[in-house]
């Protein structure tokens, strides 16, 4: 099913928090907007993203049963958002669904996902340690891949290299 | 990574003690006991035990030879490749794309070339390319496997069969040694296409070792998977159900073990596995609970040993509808890729391998995601793992088939 | 009938004197004022040291023997360098090896027991190997309750073993020990009970005069020939046999994949070098026992030919041939447990106890009784 469907679909059932569709788009040169390939994604408010998955999960015409990856991005060091990824899997209908949520670099905090999918565990586990952002709710929500006494989010663009890890100088 | 073994409780599967010193086992039965105090001891199952393949920790609470409790540490393989991504230009990262899923390099390297493809509009791969990594794909997928029923077999405590294994996996290097130079970390599919073509007599000799492979596999399969003692140690071990290996997002053989019938190179085809399906050059193994229960570790081992045969079929396949050609796109040297964003899953040894990237029109990416199988089918075993003996945990662990590079990136 | 074979047989397996070496002592020009204790006990010494010098070749034999096995069934070669002809040498270069390398004690470990337990370990299995005849006329301390004494002593490795994980003070190792004690435990009851049946055919326990009682039919009287139901009770005395050597697919308690390398996790050189020792010792024990009550010990239809030529037992040549003869018959036992070993996946802990408790010794008492009742009906019938 294509994105816009899917967006339908999901407005057609009362589904909130749904902020559109970012489709790619070509390139015009006399606009100077450079356009963008790839992926269109499932623009939702972070806020509702548990009613949005368990619909998208639950939903007969949708059917996403896999929750496949959920990551975060920092598109710009002096943006003031972070992006939150989801990429959704149908095993039935055979379609794909990403989700992307805009959180401010001020509130970084979401609901979890586990309630709903249990694979978003240790993606939210691994989100929160590298991007900083909370997730509410998460059952257990230690670092997964970085040190306990990390300080600072490696993936974000302002993230500033450590130079000594534990009296190792890192240069 | 520092300790955090006392302070925080182990997954919640904790036996219940109370004040009249009984205890429900997770068996359901119940287990009095009056004079003597016991407690459940904690181990430390790596980061250097021999059944966590690599350097993963798991921390386990037992009772005797009973695991009441799992959690595992990860971390100690972690290597930033996603910052490297954001950090090194397009076609820079590919090498470091060979080192997550180093026993299936080829397959990472088609993942990543296939997500910036694809942020390349009308960008079409040369036939013969895509022949080239169809049929090097699925040798390596072979080696992969390979080494899946090796290391199993060592993890159960047979140790011949993993010599075996590699004495095949040794042709296929040696097969990829010729038309890219290397045996581990291949480089060889590039942004566009694949940077070689076969060297003269090499689509024969890959012929020539799918007939003999072919051979092998029975053994194979006669030696390990349908072992008497074998089959007693993985059937009934490590049954993830279907509802629930759908629910912890496991993909591949995983997914397949339990008999969940979902290929993404058939469901949803990329490069020439449509055609290829279409021709029927593949099916999809199964997991019937043939020997116990839909979705044990026998399953799941069983897909991985008949999924060779697919891939040799797949390979077969290959060789026949190859043509001359060119090998790759027109790629400049310095690529600067359009702005975007990409996802692109593929089908790993091990799962999907997704890879996210995101352009803004530069050298270099502003976000390279990757999505490793292992990792999400790593999260399963805190799950199985809790009820079973010592001896099936690591049962458990060799069922997942992971590669630590991978769930630590 | 019995009777009469039985003092037949006892007759050329009994030699009359002592230990071998204090005969030789005996038989040196030593000056008369030299008591007789001191040659008694020069005797005893220098026996143990040819003992000891023996076994260790023998033993080293197997370690390299298992190194060619293994590699020739994993389609490799095995040592090739040590020494030339097919790494003869590489054993001998592993001892020195693990001679030279440094020996760690954990801080935590229990130092004397650490200590002790490889000595107990090697201790009790060249204990055990003392009762083992060498020929009907080379001993070093014949028994007439050798097999008694086989049993006892090379089941005491198994306090050594206990003794090793708990000292280590390491997690993995005291899993080890516990399996080891539970495993063996479980299957000393079946290993007794499976050779009891030969001991009810043969009617002896002394190795010696149960070689002696398979010398008919030209050397091939062999007890398994004789009695059906020692075919099974071999069986049973394999599958415990592997359980008490700790051989794959019995190898729990060191269980490499499992829990490191078991009771010898935090082992090194040297004193690591004596559990693997034991090992070997132990599979070599196991292995000359079952040659002796099942497979005619000494006996061979060459052992039968030089009787029939009149070449009298004392003599040199014939003490030559029975030990070729039951080292023979040992060493193929030895490649047997190799194989299975390089061959079958390990078993699993539950499924270890329950084919001791469940299934072996029951099975191993309906043998015993089998064999007794087909000896009483052969008695009846022939008498």
């Amino acid at each position: 099913m294509e994105l816009q469907a899917i967006h339908d679909t999901l407005t057609a059932a009362g589904v909130a928090g749904l902020l559109g569709c970012d489709e790619p788009r070509p390139s015009n040169k006399k606009e100077k907007d450079q356009g963008r390939s790839g992926l269109p994604f499932l623009m939702v408010d972070p806020a509702g993203i548990v009613p949005l998955l368990t619909a998208c999960r639950d939903m007969p015409l949708l059917r996403f049963d896999l929750l496949i990856d959920l990551t975060a991005a920092d598109p710009a060091a002096d943006g003031e958002d972070l992006w939150v990824l989801i990429q959704l899997l149908s095993l039935k209908h055979r379609h794909r669904l990403a989700i992307k949520a805009c959180l401010p670099k001020s509130a970084l905090s979401m609901p979890s996902a586990t309630a709903v999918y249990r694979a978003a565990d240790w993606h939210e586990r691994e989100c929160s340690e590298m991007f900083g952002i909370t997730f509410e709710g998460h059952p257990d929500p230690r670092k997964i891949l970085l040190p306990d006494d990390w300080d600072g989010y490696p993936l974000r663009k302002d993230y500033e290299f450590p130079t000594e890890y534990h009296g190792i100088s890192c240069e | 990574m520092s300790n955090s073994t006392s302070d925080q409780a182990l997954k919640a599967h904790e036996p219940s003690y109370s004040t009249e010193e009984r205890r429900t086992l997770p068996s359901g039965e119940e287990e009095f006991f009056f004079d003597v105090k016991t407690s459940d001891l904690e181990v430390n199952m790596g980061p250097q035990h021999p059944a966590t393949h690599g350097v993963m920790r798991v921390l386990i609470r037992c009772d005797g030879e009973l695991v009441t409790g799992a959690q595992a540490h990860l971390g100690y393989l972690h290597r930033c490749a996603e910052k490297i991504g954001e950090n090194v230009e397009w076609l820079q990262y590919l090498p470091y794309t060979d080192r997550y899923d180093y026993l299936a390099a080829m397959n990472n390297n088609l993942g990543y070339s296939m997500a910036v493809e694809a942020l390349m509009p009308g960008f079409e791969v040369p036939r013969r390319a895509t022949m080239l990594r169809t049929i090097c794909v699925e040798l390596n997928r072979i080696a992969s496997h390979l080494v899946a029923y090796g290391t199993y077999g060592l993890d159960i405590g047979a140790i011949t069969p993993f010599l075996y294994a590699f004495r095949e996996r040794e042709w296929i290097q040696s097969l990829f040694e010729k038309i890219c130079g290397a045996r581990l970390t291949y480089s060889y599919i590039r942004i566009g296409g694949v940077f070689n073509d076969a060297p003269p007599g090499w689509l024969t000799e890959v012929g020539h070792f799918c007939d003999v492979f072919e051979e092998k596999w029975k053994e194979y399969r006669d030696l390990l998977a349908l072992n008497h003692i074998f089959i007693k140690r993985t059937a009934h071990v490590g049954v993830i159900p279907k509802d629930m290996a759908i629910d912890f997002g496991l993909t591949g053989p995983m997914l397949r073990g339990s008999g969940v019938d979902f290929d993404l190179r058939r469901d949803m085809p990329y490069m020439a596995y449509g055609e290829a399906h279409e021709a029927g050059a593949f099916d999809v193994p199964l997991g019937e609970g043939e020997k116990g229960e839909l979705g044990d570790c026998w399953d799941r081992f069983s897909v991985r040993v008949q999924e060779m045969m697919e891939s040799i079929k797949l390979v077969r396949w290959c060789l026949e509808v190859i043509e001359d050609g060119p090998i790759i796109g027109d790629v400049p040297k310095v690529l600067k890729v359009p702005p975007g964003e990409a996802y692109v899953g593929i089908e790993n040894p091990r799962g999907e391998l997704g890879h996210y990237v995101h352009s803004d029109g530069g050298k270099i990416a502003v976000r390279c995601r990757v999505r490793g199988p292992s990792f999400t089918n790593l999260s399963v075993i805190e799950e199985l793992m809790v009820g079973t003996l010592l001896a099936d945990s690591v049962a458990i662990i060799g069922s997942t088939d992971i590669v630590v590079g991978e769930t630590d990136r | 009938m019995i009777q009469e074979q039985a003092q037949q047989a006892l007759s050329h397996a009994v030699h009359p004197g002592s230990n071998v070496f204090v005969r030789i002592l005996e038989w040196l020009p030593l000056p008369e004022w030299v008591p007789g204790w001191v040659i008694t006990l020069g005797g005893v010494v220098i026996g143990m040291s040819i003992f000891l010098a023996v076994m260790s070749v023998l033993v080293m034999f197997c370690v390299w023997l298992e190194r060619k096995v293994s590699g020739h069934i994993q389609c490799r070669t095995g040592p090739m360098y040590a020494g030339g002809w097919h790494g003869w040498a590489q054993s001998i270069a592993d001892g020195v090896k693990l001679l030279l390398k440094e020996d760690t004690i954990p801080n935590e470990a229990d130092r004397t027991l650490f200590w002790i337990a490889p000595a107990i370990v090697l201790g009790s299995i060249f204990g055990a190997m003392v009762a083992m005849p060498l020929s009907y006329d080379w001993w070093f301390g014949r028994m007439d309750l050798g097999v008694f004494a086989i049993l006892a002593l090379s089941s005491t490795t198994t306090i050594g073993v206990v003794m090793a994980g708990w000292a280590s003070n390491s997690k993995w190792s005291l899993y080890g020990a516990m399996r080891e004690a539970a495993q063996v435990v479980a299957y000393e009851i079946p290993l007794g009970l499976s050779l009891l049946a030969p001991l009810f055919v043969l009617g002896t326990f002394s190795l010696n005069e149960a070689s002696a009682m398979q010398s008919g039919w030209f050397g091939m009287k062999w007890a398994i020939f004789t009695n059906p139901f020692l075919i099974p009770a071999f069986m049973i005395y394999w599958i415990a046999a592997l359980a008490e050597t700790k051989r794959a697919p019995f190898d729990l308690p060191e269980a490499e994949s499992e829990l490191v390398a078991g009771f010898m996790t935090e082992y090194s050189g040297i004193r690591w070098s004596f559990f693997f020792f034991e090992e070997y010792a132990a599979m070599l024990l196991m292995s000359v026992l079952a040659a002796f009550f099942w497979f005619g010990g000494f006996e061979s239809p060459l052992t039968g030919a030089l009787r029939a030529s009149g070449v009298e037992e004392t003599s040199l040549l014939f003490s030559v041939v029975c030990f070729g003869t039951v080292m023979i018959k040992g060493f193929v036992g030895i490649f047997l447990m190799m194989w299975m070993r390089w061959t079958l996946p390990r078993v699993r802990i539950d499924q270890v106890m329950t084919m001791g408790y469940k299934y072996l010794t029951p099975l191993a008492l309906f043998c015993v009784l089998g064999a007794a009742c087909w000896e009483a009906l052969q008695h009846l019938i022939f008498s």
